[in-house]
């Protein structure tokens, strides 16, 4: 499955990526990848850790050279330094942001380095700073900020420069889970309102699930899956049903379940279980719900089981579809 | 052009506000600048029975010291402030500046200078007030020799940077090139070998200024051009270097650790 086809106004374009990393056993980190992204897409890479995906996003960024293959943003080599015109970053490992500096003065700097001058740059800077409600910080020094006012100062400072690509590699990482969901929801809705090219790296499937149109699945320095994120989904989407029962499950009524509706069984306590079943074809609900009525035990709840991107890129990356 | 001025703005700018806002440490870089020339002075005067040992004269002491601290400050800001962001984690966001690294690390040193400037002129005012005597301090003739002296130990700086890049932990053969520019400073300058030399002979030259009280346009053209080529090589050689390694570091992925 491949998306965003076409090279007019591609945003960027991947092809027959290769980076071994030389050494006494060298390691060959992406094998292959071709890829393009068209403007105004977001799109998430997922994979594993050492899947390729930072090692990929460097060799965007022009901090890394490629041993094989070609990575362009806007027609222009990434190795080219006028390439950096057009790509901003926030990286995974790097701090992003000076800890010495004032959360205004660190967008200043940013602004500064890209040849914004002052004046240019102001209201972006209120802008910014505004947006992702670090108003009351904006004279605090980085270094006394929380981890997750650091990393929105971190992806503040890599939109200042006003590119069109934003590359964020990881940027949820270490963040806590209402913070996570913050920084995820103000993502969404910067590359929504200012139809940024996005490129987002993540082994946090909610957030490229929440973020993320298309998503490209890496295993071992290779792309497995190019798909749209809905059309993955869709692609999973079985006729499953989660069911919570009261009572025992007795073995040959829980062996039948196992043998035509393929149950997977979740939780279970003496007098409680919770277990996920697929209807295949040529069978119907009705099948089931007979099955356990004459099972003696009570169905408390029934609900549909919609995959999620969790499951899909385990499937995919255990084999189950590619 | 635009862009390469106000990308120098925000790193002069950046570099002002962490030395006010770290005064304490700037102060006690000064002191111990200072300490260290006291030191020096009065146990050469101990030692001596007022003669300075180094350099012919006291004016020599005060000209070696003052290009010793201006040759550190020159060479720290290159290779130390490239290992310093490297450190901090930031080399690869200045990576990314569209005026290409070449540029930011030129401004970092430039920028630095034009700091460290501001603090090392008062240091030499209070060395002339210490060892009561008084050099000619004719700007004009002594800004571009300093300028083409000091060319040739931002080339080290950069050569040691790029160094750095790769060979990440190499701060202690950073501080014994410090030491070595000691050799530099105090070499004598008249041997043909010794105008290859980084420092020697522009040192000799800014003696001339300041000591003797020779305008830059008495210095005859033969040795202003000795020094505008020494400062060529060095800094050639220096970019050179840095131009090598820094492709190597891309190669290698060496960028984002230290």
């Amino acid at each position: 499955m491949r998306a965003g086809s076409g090279t007019e106004a591609c945003a960027l374009e991947v092809k027959d990526l290769v980076k071994v990393y030389p050494g006494r056993t060298p390691v060959t980190a992406v094998d292959g990848v071709t890829m393009q992204v068209e403007r105004g897409e977001v799109v998430g890479l997922l994979g594993a850790n050492g899947a390729g995906k930072t090692t990929i996003i460097k060799i965007i960024c022009g901090l890394l050279l490629p041993t094989g293959g070609s990575a362009k943003v806007f027609g222009v080599p990434c190795h080219h330094r006028s390439a950096s015109r057009h790509v901003s970053a926030v990286l995974e490992g790097s701090r992003n942001v000076y800890w010495r500096l004032s959360v205004r003065e660190n967008l200043a700097f940013f602004a500064g380095l890209q040849g914004m001058s002052p004046r240019e740059s102001r209201a972006r800077i209120e802008e910014l700073i505004a947006f992702f409600g670090l108003t009351e910080k904006r004279s605090a020094v980085a270094n006394k900020l929380s981890q997750g006012m650091k990393q929105k100062l971190a992806v503040a400072c890599a939109l200042v420069r006003g590119t069109e690509l934003v590359l964020l590699d990881e940027p949820t990482l270490g963040l806590d889970v209402e913070t996570s969901h913050e920084l995820r929801g103000l993502i969404a809705e910067l590359a929504r309102s200012q139809r940024r090219t996005v490129l987002l790296s993540s082994h946090n499937m909610g957030v490229v699930e929440a973020v993320c149109a298309r998503v490209l699945i890496l295993a071992r320095g290779k792309v497995i899956t190019d798909d749209h994120v809905d059309q993955l989904l869709n692609g999973f989407r079985t006729r499953g049903y989660r069911l919570v029962l009261q009572g025992e499950l007795a073995d040959p009524v829980a062996s039948a379940l196992q043998e035509r509706f393929s149950m997977r069984q979740l939780s279970s306590t003496d007098h409680r279980a919770e277990l996920e079943v697929e209807i295949a074809p040529g069978h119907d609900f009705f099948e089931l719900v007979d099955l356990l009525r004459g099972s003696g035990v009570e169905v408390d709840s029934v609900s549909r089981a919609e995959p999620n991107l969790e499951e899909v890129f385990l499937r995919i990356v255990r084999g189950g579809k590619a | 052009m635009n862009t390469y001025l106000w990308s120098f703005w925000a790193i002069l700018r950046r570099q002002a506000i962490e030395l006010k806002r770290y005064a304490f440490n700037t102060l006690s870089s000064l002191v111990t600048i200072y300490v260290v020339f006291l030191l020096l002075f009065l146990g050469a005067r101990f030692v001596a029975g007022g003669e300075a040992v180094f350099g012919d004269t006291l004016e020599g002491l005060i000209v070696g010291f003052t290009m010793w601290t201006f040759a550190l400050v020159a060479y720290s800001d290159v290779s130390w402030a490239v290992m310093r962001e490297a450190q901090q984690g930031m080399l690869e966001q200045l990576y990314m500046s569209p005026t290409g690294f070449r540029w930011v690390a030129i401004s970092l040193a430039v920028s630095s200078f034009v700091v460290s400037f501001a603090f090392v002129a008062p240091i030499m005012g209070l060395m002339m007030v210490t060892t009561g005597r008084y050099l000619r301090l004719d700007l004009p003739s002594l800004l571009p020799l300093l300028a083409l002296t000091l060319a040739a130990v931002y080339g080290i700086g950069l050569a040691v940077a790029g160094l750095a890049l790769v060979f990440k932990r190499i701060q202690a053969a950073f501080q014994i090139l410090q030491f070595v520019f000691v050799a530099f400073l105090f070499a004598p300058a008249e041997p043909l070998w010794a105008k290859a030399l980084p420092l020697t002979w522009g040192t000799e030259l800014i003696g001339r200024v300041v000591v003797g009280g020779t305008r830059l346009a008495e210095i005859p053209g033969v040795d202003l051009l000795l020094l505008a080529a020494n400062g060529a090589f060095w800094l050639g050689l220096g970019i050179l270097a840095f131009g090598l390694c820094e492709r190597a570091a891309r190669r290698r992925g060496l960028l984002g650790h230290y």
